[in-house]
């Protein structure tokens, strides 16, 4: 059950970091905001489902919807405030100015739901969302965790064929051309605002579903949940996967998070010191930005551009393999005079 | 009757004190290659910003084709059938070289979200046109190998090449080439020459901006020159060496040969 | 009405230890061309190194300071050999998310030597003062003399010494200062050392202040740091100490006809307004650095 739990959550971030890598790999904006937007959504999906508050506990609506009607609403609450934050920091800033916007946001956002409690109780959280449903479907405990991390998995299956069949399209390769060379991009008609904002809506949709996953998923939800150490597992696994590869990104979820979890496991805290092991996680997470960073900034994962097959529209995954496989045999001898083996440019992504 | 594609009347841009461009007038036949020479800092690539849309100029009209393009951002300007280089070559490093001659097709329709989303396969189907020409496209200019790789790994040459194939698969009314002779070598040249000769052949309107004033000799019908943020002379080559203006302005610059 | 005047000069307080802060981190702009987002770690290792030092400083501030900025410049010098000047090369935004990895290494190393708990620290805050119409103690007064004379301190270094002129030409242009016979290499190592060393002071002042701290001490001064930075205009470190100014005129003022609790947010909201309309800086002069659109 543990593994349950542990993949479930996994495979919600993974969801998250779907959206965020939309943004950052194939948009290049490095926006710090994204968990905020998944937390906005779990909040949202907890005043939606759990009734009214009884005092002292306090926070806004109260109502008492089926959880499969209170996510979409969260969702486009999500995106609502998306927009605001995106159509401010999407115009003109880029690079750490974007950044450190999109993360003064989320730190005034974070402020202001600690300590306005009329939101979502502020400190406390909200709380209340255990196993929507479990009793309509006749689930014991143990047996709707695992019915949860199906729907999880599926949610993630059909959000991955939808991501990559959008960063397949025209639209993907126009974002990433925004993202190489924006001058470029507007002399050749493109409208750059018009492409990252709508980007960033379709980001913030999803890290808004993962949050409504979210809230069902640990049933409970407060400030504690999302303090910066959370955050920054998300980006060392995009980092890891690949940006701008969906596949990547979700391999890279798994294998920091389902694996960083075992490595970590074993390592003792002292008896007096329960942080410790979580700290040194943390630690082995800001290592792994580092050196990926420094050594393989592309990720295991690199983006790959479509390649060209006249006559074969279609991808089968096999057929792209064994292409792949003779290109790269006779790669060496096409392209004289350019450094092989070096790793593409990071471009504006990095 | 060849009429005026694009009218620049009494643009001014002031940059910090300094007229970069000073009640400057011009008109482009359509269907010509007009040559944009002057000294350095005579405002030639501020009038390309102005007219392409990067940057706003303080007061003048701009016409292009009947619509008044002062105001306007690149992007709209681009649509309206505009292309222009940059001083250096700016492909898209991290796509394919077939990913960039595409998105110079510029099927703006094909690039909605929700088109993408629930017509991803149809807009594939439609797209073979496209790719067809492009292919075309890349053979001309010698770029069919290397139509799977980065753009980054292209050397210099090869981006000035994707650079014209770009414009190529762009089918714009208007191009306008920032010195494309920048750092380029006598082979590279006489190709770039006859793909100018062929943008012109199809019809197209090019305004060359450049220094090398050989190749401004060799492809240009008339030439417009600049000093000092405004026109000094305009007409054909041939002429300028007579003219008294262009040769102070120039001062001792070897105006090519006859 | 003295509720204002009151914020006003704690705001001037605050503002400078924010001033020295984003000196610091100006000045690690200036030669490196990066945001450091590690910078508050500086801050928060000066902290904890003096609360180490207790046995040995003794409430002793002069004693206590020095341990701070020790280990402040140490920690400055170990992130610029270690990461900073690896990253050479690198694209700003790289080496920022870098610096970012860095952070949550630091943060999390102090965790796991202190705890994630608060610590708490306490230096006698001394009597009110009525200086003027404010109204401060004696450790505000310490606190507002010693970051002025800290300020005084750099602009001397900076104007007047050699090594001050060579910070300004490799923050001009690295190579031609390289070519002209200035180490640049080692004046860029010797810059993060002060600038660590400026920032662990300051971290021990906000520290004393406040009076408990935890890990995450430095990194919530951060955003302020970076406030205050870009309302001075990045790279001008004269201006930097205005924007400190008005970043801590600001938190104060809002924090006591609101509550404290959201003053941060306000100025967050200054931040934005900034980028947004005036990313130079409030003030229009010379850069250190060249001026970036």
């Amino acid at each position: 059950m543990y593994w349950v739990s542990v993949f479930t959550e996994a495979g919600i971030f993974a969801i998250l970091a779907l959206g965020l890598d939309m943004v950052w790999g194939w948009g290049g904006d490095f926006d710090l905001a994204f968990y905020g937007y998944l937390a906005l959504g779990s909040y949202m999906t907890f005043v939606l489902t759990i009734g009214r508050p009884t005092p002292p506990v306090e926070y806004i609506l109260g109502w008492h919807l089926p959880v499969l009607l209170a996510v979409p609403i969260a969702v486009v609450v999500v995106v609502a405030f998306a927009a605001v934050i995106g159509s401010i920091a999407l115009r003109n800033l880029r690079e750490i100015y974007f950044a450190v916007l999109t993360l003064a946001a989320v730190s005034a956002l974070y402020i202001w739901v600690e300590n306005y409690t009329q939101l979502f109780d502020g400190y406390n959280g909200v709380y209340g969302l255990i196993n929507p449903g479990q009793t309509t479907l006749r689930l014991t405990y143990n047996g709707y965790r695992i019915v949860l991390l199906g729907v999880v998995l599926v949610i993630l299956l059909l959000a991955y064929l939808l991501v990559q069949r959008i960063s397949r399209s025209p639209y993907g390769r126009m974002l990433r051309s925004v993202r190489e060379d924006e001058r470029a991009a507007a002399a050749y008609g493109r409208k750059i605002f018009t492409a990252k904002f709508r980007t960033y809506l379709f980001g913030a949709a999803i890290a808004g579903l993962a949050g409504g996953l979210f809230a069902i998923f640990v049933s409970a939800f407060n400030p504690s949940a999302w303090t910066p150490q959370e955050l920054l597992v998300i980006y060392a696994a995009i980092l890891v996967g690949g940006r701008g590869n969906p596949r990547g990104v979700i391999v890279g979820v798994f294998v920091v998070y389902v694996g960083l979890i075992e490595l970590t496991r074993f390592l003792p805290s002292p008896a007096s010191r329960p942080d410790f092991s979580p700290a040194l996680r943390q630690v082995l997470i800001g290592l792994m930005i580092i050196l990926m960073l420094k050594f393989r900034p592309e990720g295991i994962f690199r983006e790959r551009p479509g390649r060209d097959e006249p006559g074969k529209p279609a991808r089968p995954a096999i057929r792209q393999f064994r292409t792949r496989v003779a290109a790269a045999t006779s790669r060496a001898a096409r392209v004289s005079g350019s450094p092989l083996g070096s790793a593409p440019d990071e471009g504006g992504a990095g | 009757m060849t009429t005026s594609l694009l009218e620049i009347s009494e643009l001014t841009k002031t940059f910090g004190g300094v007229r970069a461009v000073n009640n400057c007038t011009f008109a482009v036949p359509e269907g010509q290659v007009v040559g944009l020479i002057g000294p350095n800092g005579a405002g030639k690539s501020t009038v390309v910003d102005l007219v392409s849309g990067f940057g706003r100029p303080d007061s003048g009209t701009i016409m292009f084709a009947g619509e008044q393009l002062v105001g306007k951002s690149p992007d709209v300007i681009s649509r309206l059938g505009l292309i222009r280089t940059f001083q250096t070559p700016r492909e898209w490093r991290n796509l394919s070289v077939m990913d960039n001659v595409m998105l110079a097709r510029r099927r703006f329709d094909n690039e909605g979200l929700w088109q993408c989303m629930i017509r991803a396969r149809a807009i594939r189907r439609e797209e073979e046109s496209d790719r067809a020409a492009v292919r075309e496209i890349l053979e001309r200019f010698q770029l069919t190998e290397l139509k799977n790789e980065l753009a980054s790994r292209l050397s210099g040459g090869q981006k000035r090449l994707l650079e014209f194939a770009r414009i190529a698969a762009a089918e714009p009314r208007l191009i306008i080439l920032d010195e494309p002779m920048g750092g380029v070598n006598p082979v590279l040249g006489t190709r770039i020459g006859d793909a100018v000769g062929q943008f012109a052949g199809d019809g197209r309107t090019v305004i060359v901006v450049e220094h090398n004033l050989p190749f401004i000799e060799k492809t240009c019908d008339q030439v417009v020159v600049m000093d000092l943020g405004e026109v000094i002379a305009q007409g054909p080559f041939a002429g300028l060496r007579d003219n008294p203006r262009v040769v102070e302005a120039y001062l001792g610059m070897d105006l090519g040969h006859g | 009405m003295s509720t204002f005047l009151v914020a006003v000069g704690v705001g001037l307080a605050t503002a400078a230890i924010l001033a020295l802060s984003a000196v610091a981190f100006t000045l690690e702009y200036a030669v490196s061309r990066i945001a450091n987002f590690a910078h508050g770690e500086f801050l928060t290792i000066g902290a904890y190194a003096a609360y180490s030092g207790q046995n040995i400083s003794h409430q002793n501030v002069v004693a206590a300071a020095v341990i701070a900025a020790a280990a402040g410049m140490l920690a400055g010098l170990a992130l610029n050999i270690g990461l900073i000047e690896r990253f050479r090369g690198r694209s700003p935004i790289s080496v920022f998310i870098a610096t970012l990895g860095a952070a949550l290494i630091v943060e999390n190393v102090l965790i796991m030597i202190y705890g994630a708990a608060n610590v708490s620290y306490t230096f006698a805050q001394g009597n009110l003062h009525h200086v003027g119409p404010f109204l401060w103690t004696t450790s505000d007064i310490e606190v507002i003399f010693s970051a002025l004379a800290a300020a005084g301190l750099l602009y001397l270094l900076l104007q007047h010494t050699r090594f001050g002129k060579a910070i300004r030409a490799v923050a001009q242009d690295r190579t031609l200062a390289q070519v002209s016979g200035i180490p640049a290499r080692a004046i860029v190592m010797r810059t993060w050392a002060l600038a660590g060393a400026v920032s662990g002071f300051a971290g021990f002042i906000l520290a004393e202040t406040i009076g408990t701290f935890g890990p995450q001490l430095g990194f919530n001064f951060l955003l302020l740091t970076i406030t205050a930075t870009v309302a001075g205009g990045i790279g001008r470190p004269y201006a930097t100490l205005g924007g400190a100014l008005i970043v801590g005129l600001v938190i104060q003022i809002s924090g006591a006809y609101t509550s404290s609790a959201y003053q941060n947010v306000f100025a967050f909201g200054l931040l934005v307004v900034l980028m947004l309309f005036r990313p130079n800086g409030v003030f229009v002069g010379r850069s250190m650095t060249a001026v970036r659109a």
